[in-house]
């Protein structure tokens, strides 16, 4: 009897138990994944049937009147080039200031990472209002203009510069004196030293800024209200009747497609950005 | 030897005293700095002078005049207008709901993940996934399988015998489903932070513990969770300032009802803002937003220097 | 022909003064090492030399020009760090040819300079590899082999060694006293070893608190400290410094206003107790090899170097100390050197 538990089958025993608890944990974190694939595919009629994870009837025309109910394709091709833009201009900004604050003497820096720790700390919804009215008056509504600057200059693009700027600081700085004796301007030395040897930060940059535009909301639902010009997110939201019931399985069709190239995207990198949203989260 | 190189092209600013060395790094140093610093003005410095004021006028809609009233409009949101209470009641419950669950299941999960054993990148994985996600596709999905009765998750309770609530309907049950869905959506987030916070305490620590015969209990009580402080204060503040900004889940999931039962403050500038054009209200509010995001940070602060 | 020299040179951060007045003058192919203890300015020298760090005030000129605001690039100087600071992004022959790629410099030319460095540094094998593949050693010798390669009029180099183990270190040592003989260019090196200062320098320059103590060849510096500070700084183990009035009686001729007296552990000869200048009881024998190192108690407490290398004393044992009389140091109250 005392035989039967030994160390090693206790290890074992406690091993499975946690592994179970663990699947059973991650139902709610899988299952509306795969729940809205499903139901993507089903018909209207049979969506609110049976609660089977396999449609009876396996409903592809739902794909195709997602891009007839509204722009869809256009749509989406919105969300990614402003992610797009919105990450290399933020890559770019934000390296050069942090590289600026971590590195470069000059009067006045203290006071500019004071001012720039507050605009970190200043939700968007604060200042939203102003900014309309700022956008308006320079005739940028409902344009993408809105939604490439605000994420870039807000708190987002701050965020990356101090995350920039603190990876810059651990970098040697005799590397970046030999570039200046081998003849590099500051932007040189930037660009061809401290750039190279910043890829994690970088990565993690653009990683986090590419999925915060592309899941961006409050700002396309303000500024932005021709349908051509939505973006995903905005689009997701406006499957619905006349009346304003949801057309369920033409939203769940169109989640699916909005959300389900972001997660295979994750799955084989899903290290490099667990890792990246570690580093902002310890960061900032 | 002849040498040639550039290196000594001395014609070249053989001497520039007007501009020195420091100068020329400070000069470049602004350059380096404009873009943001002029987005930072633009976007943000700007838009924060000007909320102020806003907060001090009535607009009127038709002409489009601003009439400064004073601190009418935090009169109307602090003493009038019961509204306001009922959505700062609503955002402290939101918070006070999200946030000890939240965190109470990430440091679950984070120590059932900090180790290395089979699986326990795909479970990382799979926690993780939903922050990678976009809001307004998670309140979707989960809006689906809430609905009344033919929604997935009252099929399931039905099959063992309870007869689910209209989750989205009513208005507590309403609030517990933002708050449950929310925190499934980010609480990988939070496993992260803590998971790296588990992962930098050294093993030693836990092996002499063990030596002088602490269980694993103690190691946790006593060990672990005391070099967790520091972590565990700022996944706090950062969740806690996060559950007031929330905003795309609660739109898309309830719209803010039902009976303004998940009317929260971020919602309720947009909708004083941007649906009924109250821009001096709105712009009251967003300044009372700003106070308590601020205190909320001042306070993280002060906590984390006296940690260091 | 003067190469480089500095003129009552100062550095300060905000209110601090790190440099205080330098002046230095330093001919064309000599060898001028900076010593000091940590924190005296002599990295910083260095850099203000090399333009990394600005020139708070005072006068530097490289050849025939005044460079105090000239970019670190354009002063015809070249740095071998610490670090050595390889570019990680690039293999050995790009860390190499990188300064003539900024330059411009023509693509043959760069390859013909590389290679040419590359065979008086014996690293045609490593060219081609990066630079976290290579030894500490060769890692020492291409960044020495990148500053080669711009040929510049003068050498700087900041601890170069301090990351060697000691066996390295004096084969480096040997290779840099070599190159320099080859290339006959100015060098000027930055050390903490005064092995390192002595055995490399024409000229040794000792700082301390930022400010020059003196300024000489290897020799002088050992033979003829100008103060107190240079002599026990100087030479290891260190001399062996007296308030003159303990051993007044015993002294030779010596200047009125000597008020220390010095005595390198070297320059000491065992003498019968009741003879000599100081006696005392040896207190310990450090035997190493060569010779053994006594430590000889005075009656007043004070405890005596000796180097010596006869047989074994044991503890306790009693004896006195002579020394050739033109081998005595003199300094004044102020410590200055007194002759």
């Amino acid at each position: 009897m005392t035989a039967f538990l030994t160390r090693r089958r206790i290890r074992i025993i406690n091993q499975v138990c946690w592994t179970v608890a663990l699947c059973v944990a991650a139902i709610p974190f899988v299952f509306p994944f795969l729940w809205m694939v499903s139901s993507g595919f089903k018909s209207a009629a049979e969506i609110f049937g049976s609660p089977s994870l396999v449609p009876r009837e396996w409903q592809w025309r739902n794909f195709i009147d997602v891009f007839n109910h509204q722009p869809f394709a256009r749509q989406y091709f919105n969300s990614l080039y402003i992610a797009v833009i919105v990450t290399a201009l933020t890559l770019l900004v934000s390296s050069l200031a942090g590289y600026a604050l971590a590195r470069m003497r000059f009067a006045g820096a203290a006071l500019i990472a004071l001012l720039l720790v507050t605009a970190l700390m200043i939700p968007e919804e604060v200042t939203i209002i102003p900014n309309f009215f700022l956008m308006r008056w320079a005739g940028l509504v409902d344009t993408h203009w809105p939604l490439i600057l605000l994420p870039t200059f807000g708190p987002q693009g701050i965020m990356a510069t101090f995350l920039m700027r603190q990876y810059f600081l651990a970098l040697p700085r005799e590397l970046e004196d030999a570039g200046k004796m081998d003849g590099l301007s500051r932007l040189g030395v930037w660009w061809r030293i401290a750039l190279p040897m910043s890829r994690p930060a970088l990565a993690a940059v653009a990683i986090i800024t590419f999925l915060n535009s592309w899941n961006l909301f409050l700002e396309p639902l303000i500024f932005v209200s021709s349908l051509d010009k939505f973006t995903l997110p905005l689009a997701l939201s406006n499957f619905t009747d006349p009346y304003g019931t949801p057309l369920w399985h033409l939203q769940l069709a169109a989640t699916s497609l909005a959300v389900v190239p972001i997660l295979v995207v994750y799955i084989i990198a899903q290290r490099q950005i667990i890792e990246s949203f570690a580093l902002s989260g310890v960061k900032g | 030897m002849a040498d040639t190189l550039p290196m000594r092209d001395t014609a070249r600013r053989e001497d520039a005293p007007w501009l020195t060395l420091k100068m020329r790094e400070a000069m470049e140093a602004w350059l380096f700095i404009s873009p943001t610093l002029a987005g930072f003005l633009i976007f943000f410095g700007g838009p924060l002078i000007a909320v102020v004021w806003y907060s001090l006028t009535e607009w009127n809609l038709l002409t489009q005049q601003a009439t400064f009233v004073g601190l009418d409009n935090y009169n109307d949101a602090l003493f009038r207008n019961p509204d306001f209470w009922h959505v700062v009641r609503n955002s402290v419950i939101f918070a006070v709901g999200l946030v000890p669950l939240n965190m109470a299941l990430a440091l679950v999960l984070a120590l059932a993940l900090s180790g290395r054993f089979a699986g326990v990148v795909v479970f990382r994985t799979v926690f993780f996934a939903p922050v990678v996600t976009s809001a307004v596709a998670w309140a979707i999905v989960w809006k689906f399988l809430l609905q009344g009765e033919a929604g997935f998750i009252n099929q399931i309770l039905a099959l063992v015998g309870i007869d689910g609530p209209n989750w989205l309907r009513e208005p507590n049950w309403a609030m517990a489903a933002v708050i449950v869905t929310r925190v499934i959506k980010m609480v990988g987030l939070n496993m992260i932070l803590y998971i790296a916070a588990l992962q930098a305490i050294p093993r030693d620590y836990g092996a002499a513990a063990r030596l002088e015969g602490a269980s694993g209990w103690q190691i946790f009580r006593w060990i672990v969770w005391p070099l967790l402080g520091p972590t565990t204060l700022v996944i706090m503040v950062i969740t806690t300032i996060g559950s007031f900004k929330v905003f795309d889940h609660i739109y898309q999931m309830t719209g803010g009802g039902p009976e303004n039962g998940t009317l929260v403050l971020a919602f309720y500038i947009y909708q004083q803002g941007f649906q009924f054009f109250d821009v001096g209200y709105a712009s009251a509010l967003a300044m009372i937003m700003f106070v308590i995001v601020m205190v909320l940070t001042i306070f993280q602060l002060a906590l984390r220097r006296r940690d260091t | 022909m003067t190469s480089l020299s500095l003129s009552n040179v100062k550095k300060h951060f905000g209110r601090v003064e790190v440099i205080r007045g330098v002046d230095l003058s330093v001919d064309r192919g000599e060898f001028v090492v900076f010593v000091g203890p940590s924190g005296c300015g002599k990295s910083t020298l260095l850099r203000m030399i090399s333009g990394l760090e600005d020139i708070s005030s005072g006068v530097l000129r490289i050849g025939d020009r005044i460079v105090n605001e000239m970019p670190p690039a354009r002063r015809g100087v070249a740095m071998v760090f610490q670090s050595y600071a390889l570019y990680p992004h690039l293999n050995v022959r790009d860390n190499m040819g990188f300064g003539l790629k900024v330059r411009k410099a023509p693509a043959d030319e760069r390859a013909r300079r590389v290679a040419e460095a590359a065979r008086t540094l014996k690293l045609e094998p490593l060219l081609d590899r990066f630079p976290r593949e290579l030894s500490g050693g060769q890692r020492q010798r291409v960044a020495i082999g990148r500053a080669i390669v711009g040929n510049p009029e003068v050498f700087l180099f900041d601890e170069p060694l301090s990351n060697l183990d000691a066996e390295l270190r004096v084969h480096m040592r040997s290779e840099i006293a070599s190159l320099h003989k080859r290339l006959g260019s100015t060098m000027i090196y930055v050390t903490h070893d005064q092995i390192e200062a002595m055995t490399l320098a024409d000229k040794i320059v000792v700082l301390r608190d930022g400010l020059v103590e003196q300024v000489g060849t290897p020799r002088e510096l050992y033979e003829r400290p100008d103060n107190l500070f240079v002599a026990q700084f100087i030479g290891s183990p260190k001399m062996n410094i007296l308030p003159i009035g303990s051993v007044a009686g015993a002294l030779p001729a010596h200047p009125n206003r000597a008020s220390h007296v010095g005595m390198r552990p070297e320059d000491l000869k065992l003498t019968d107790p009741g003879s000599g200048l100081v006696s005392g009881r040896v207190l310990l024998s450090e035997y190493t090899g060569a010779s053994s190192l006594l430590h000889v108690e005075l009656p007043g407490g004070e405890v005596f170097l000796v180097a010596y290398d006869g047989q074994t004393i044991d503890a306790d044992t009693a004896l006195a100390l002579t020394i050739a009389p033109d081998r005595l140091h003199f300094f004044d109250a102020t410590g200055r050197r007194a002759t």
